[in-house]
C-alpha cells in the first residue's frame, strides 16, 4: 500500500511543486495519474520511488516513511520506469541487461538465472543483442522488462507509450496489463487519454501541485468540471457522446450518451437506428 | 514547392534501403502530416527534406529531391537552411544557449540578418508562439511545451520557408499538443509557410493536414486527403498505424449498413455525421 499524507515537495527551496497531496493506493490498483505538462505528476512518482524525499508530510510505503527506507529496500518493492528508456539501459547485452538488477540487489545466482531466461522468452527477446542498437520500442520493452523480472509488488510507469507507434504501444500495455493481473500494483503517468481509458481503473488527476479528483477511470473523463479544470482532452467516443447528448437532447437518458468505448457507442447507434426504424415503421402502418 | 522524385537512401552502414521510390510533390503552403510505424523510414524522409542528407550522412542516394528549385545534392547544406526551417525530436539537442532570447537571436546572427531587423524578427518570433513573457527566462526552467515552443519561434525567426518538424509534440499533454498545432497552422496561414509534420499522434495530424502520408517499409503507402486515406482504417492497422476512434466507430457503422457517407477525421465530423444517422 501507498500512502500520501500532505504532502508537500520541490526540488528548489523557492519553487514548490508538490502543494498538499494526499491518497492512498491499495495493493493491486491500476492507477493513472493525468493531468497537464507540470502538474507535478512525475515529481509524485520520485516521491513514490524515493528520489526525492517531501519538504513537508509523509510518503508511506507498506507502513513505512520513504525516508527511512533504505535504496535498496525502496528498489525491491517499487520498479521504476522512465520515461526515456535510455536513462535505464546501462549494459552491452540484453541477458546482462536483465541480471542488472539482480546484480545490483546481491541476488545473482541461479534462480536469478532462470528468472531472466523465462523473461527473455516471454518477451521474446535475443539474449545477446546489444540494446542500444535495438529500435525504441525494443528498447522501453527491454526497460520494462528489466523491472518486471525482478517481480517488484508495485511498478511505476512514466509516460510508458511516449515516441512509440501504435503495435509497439500495444505491445508494451499489453505486458503492464498481464502483470497488473498477475497481482502487480501498476501506477502509470499517462497522457495519452485513449490509453488511460483502456487500460487504467482509478485516475487521480492534478493540477498545479495539487490533486483534484480520484475516482474510477470513466467517473473521471466523464466529469466535465475536472477535465476543464485541469485542462484534460476526453477519449474521443466519450467527447462524442457528450457532444451528442448536447445536440441531441432526446439522446440524453439512452446509451448514446453514456458510452466509452467503440464497441459501446456502436451497439448504442445501431439500438437508436433501430428504434427510430420501428417507429417510422409503425407511423407509416 | 518541393519535389520528391524517385527519391531511395541507403545508410552506409545498412544492407539496404530505408526509403525506396519515394515520389511526392507538396505544393507551397501545404500542411502535410507524415505517419506510420516505427522504423518505417519518415525520420528518413524529414533528413532529405532539410539537407541532413545527404549533407551528414554518408549513403547512397538516388533520384532527386528539389526545394523550391534547389536540388539539395547540388547545393551546400546552409543553402538548405535558409529555405528549410527543421525542429528536432528532442528539442534539448537543438538548444544551443540558456536563456531563451539568446536562443531565438543565435539563428538570426549565424545567418548575418542586418542588426537592425534582429529586434524586429525575434519579438515577432515570441509573439506568434505566444511566449513574449519567457523571452529573459532560463531554457531549463522551463516546461516540455515552453522548451517546444522556443524551438520553434527559433526557427520561425529564420522566415523559412518551409518547416519541418519531427515529432514536434511527443512529449506534451493533449491540450499542449493542439495548441502547438493551432500555433503552427495559424502561422502556416499568415505566412504562406509549408509545414511538414512527422507524428504518431494521427488524430491531430487528420485534423490539421491537408496532405495525409503514410510510409510503409521505406515507401509511401498513401498520400492523400485525410479522410481518403482513413478509409483504409484496417490496412492501416494492419501497417501499424491507428485510426482515431472517430474514425474507426464510423467506419464500422458503414461496414455494418447503418453510415453511407465519407470516412471522418475527428470528434466534430462524426458528430455531424451520427446527427444524420441518429435523426
Amino acid at each position: 500500500m501507498i500512502e500520501f499524507d500532505d504532502v508537500h515537495a520541490s526540488y528548489e527551496a523557492t519553487l514548490p511543486i508538490l502543494k498538499g497531496v494526499s491518497f492512498t493506493i491499495r495493493d493491486g490498483e491500476f492507477v493513472a495519474f493525468v493531468g497537464t505538462n507540470g502538474a507535478g505528476k512525475s515529481t509524485t512518482m520520485r516521491l513514490v520511488n524515493g528520489l526525492l524525499k517531501p519538504d513537508a508530510g509523509q510518503v508511506l510505503i507498506d507502513g513505512v516513511p520513504t525516508t527511512e527506507l533504505r535504496t535498496s529496500e525502496l528498489a525491491r518493492r517499487v520498479g521504476f520506469l522512465f520515461q526515456n528508456p535510455d536513462s535505464q539501459i546501462c549494459c552491452n547485452t540484453v541477458r546482462e541487461e536483465l541480471l542488472f538488477g539482480f546484480k545490483a540487489l546481491g541476488q545473482a545466482g541461479p534462480e536469478a538465472d532462470e528468472r531472466v531466461d523465462a523473461i527473455i522468452e516471454e518477451f521474446g527477446f535475443d539474449a545477446d543483442d546489444d540494446p542500444f542498437l535495438l529500435n525504441r520500442g525494443a528498447r522501453q520493452l527491454l526497460a520494462l522488462a528489466s523491472i518486471v523480472v525482478l517481480a517488484p509488488p508495485v511498478v511505476v510507469l512514466d509516460e510508458p507509450t511516449t515516441g512509440l507507434d501504435y503495435r509497439e504501444c500495444a505491445k508494451v500495455m499489453d505486458i503492464v496489463r498481464r502483470i497488473h493481473e498477475r497481482g502487480t500494483t501498476v501506477i502509470m503517468v499517462c497522457h495519452d487519454m485513449e490509453v488511460v481509458a483502456d487500460y487504467a481503473t482509478r485516475c487521480i488527476v492534478m493540477s498545479d501541485g495539487t490533486v483534484v479528483d480520484d475516482a474510477p477511470t470513466f467517473d473521471v473523463l466523464r466529469n466535465r468540471d475536472t477535465l476543464e479544470r485541469a485542462s484534460l482532452v476526453p477519449p474521443q467516443i466519450v467527447d462524442l457522446s457528450f457532444e451528442l447528448a448536447r445536440d441531441m437532447p432526446q439522446l440524453a437518458e439512452t446509451a448514446v450518451a453514456r458510452a466509452n468505448t467503440v464497441d459501446e457507442m456502436l451497439a448504442a447507434v445501431a439500438e437508436e437506428a433501430r428504434t427510430t426504424q420501428d417507429v417510422e415503421r409503425s407511423v407509416c402502418a | 514547392m518541393i519535389e520528391i522524385s524517385n527519391f531511395s537512401f541507403k545508410y552506409r552502414e545498412s544492407d539496404q534501403p530505408v526509403v525506396s521510390g519515394i515520389d511526392l510533390t507538396i505544393p507551397d503552403g501545404a500542411f502535410v502530416g507524415i505517419t506510420g510505424a516505427a522504423g518505417s523510414g519518415k525520420s528518413t524522409l524529414t533528413y532529405a527534406l532539410n539537407g541532413i542528407i545527404p549533407h551528414c550522412y554518408p549513403g547512397d542516394f538516388y533520384g532527386s529531391v528539389v526545394i523550391d528549385g534547389l536540388d539539395t545534392c547540388d547545393v551546400v547544406l546552409t543553402d538548405v537552411s535558409q529555405v528549410v526551417g527543421s525542429v528536432c525530436q528532442d528539442v534539448d539537442s537543438q538548444f544551443v544557449t540558456s536563456i531563451v532570447e539568446d536562443e531565438v537571436l543565435y539563428g538570426l546572427e549565424n545567418f548575418g540578418v542586418p542588426r537592425d531587423e534582429i529586434e524586429g524578427r525575434v519579438s515577432r518570433a515570441l509573439a506568434d508562439m505566444g511566449i513574449s513573457d519567457l523571452r529573459d527566462r532560463v531554457i531549463s526552467s522551463l516546461s516540455g511545451g515552453q522548451k517546444q515552443k522556443v524551438a520553434i519561434a527559433s526557427i520561425l525567426a529564420l522566415n523559412p520557408r518551409v518547416l519541418v518538424l519531427d515529432e514536434p509534440t511527443a512529449e506534451l499533454d493533449p491540450a499542449s499538443s493542439q495548441a502547438v498545432f493551432d500555433l503552427l497552422a495559424r502561422y502556416a496561414r499568415e505566412h504562406g509557410t509549408t509545414v511538414v509534420v512527422v507524428e504518431q499522434k494521427i488524430a491531430l495530424l487528420s485534423q490539421y493536414a491537408d496532405l495525409l502520408v503514410i510510409v510503409d517499409e521505406g515507401r509511401i503507402r498513401f498520400a492523400d486527403e485525410p479522410a481518403k486515406v482513413l478509409e483504409h482504417s484496417d490496412e492501416l492497422k494492419r501497417i501499424g498505424v491507428n485510426c482515431p476512434r472517430s474514425t474507426t466507430l464510423m467506419n464500422r457503422l458503414r461496414a455494418e449498413g447503418l453510415y453511407g457517407g465519407a470516412s471522418v477525421r475527428n470528434v466534430r465530423e462524426a458528430r455531424e455525421a451520427l446527427k444524420e444517422v441518429l435523426a
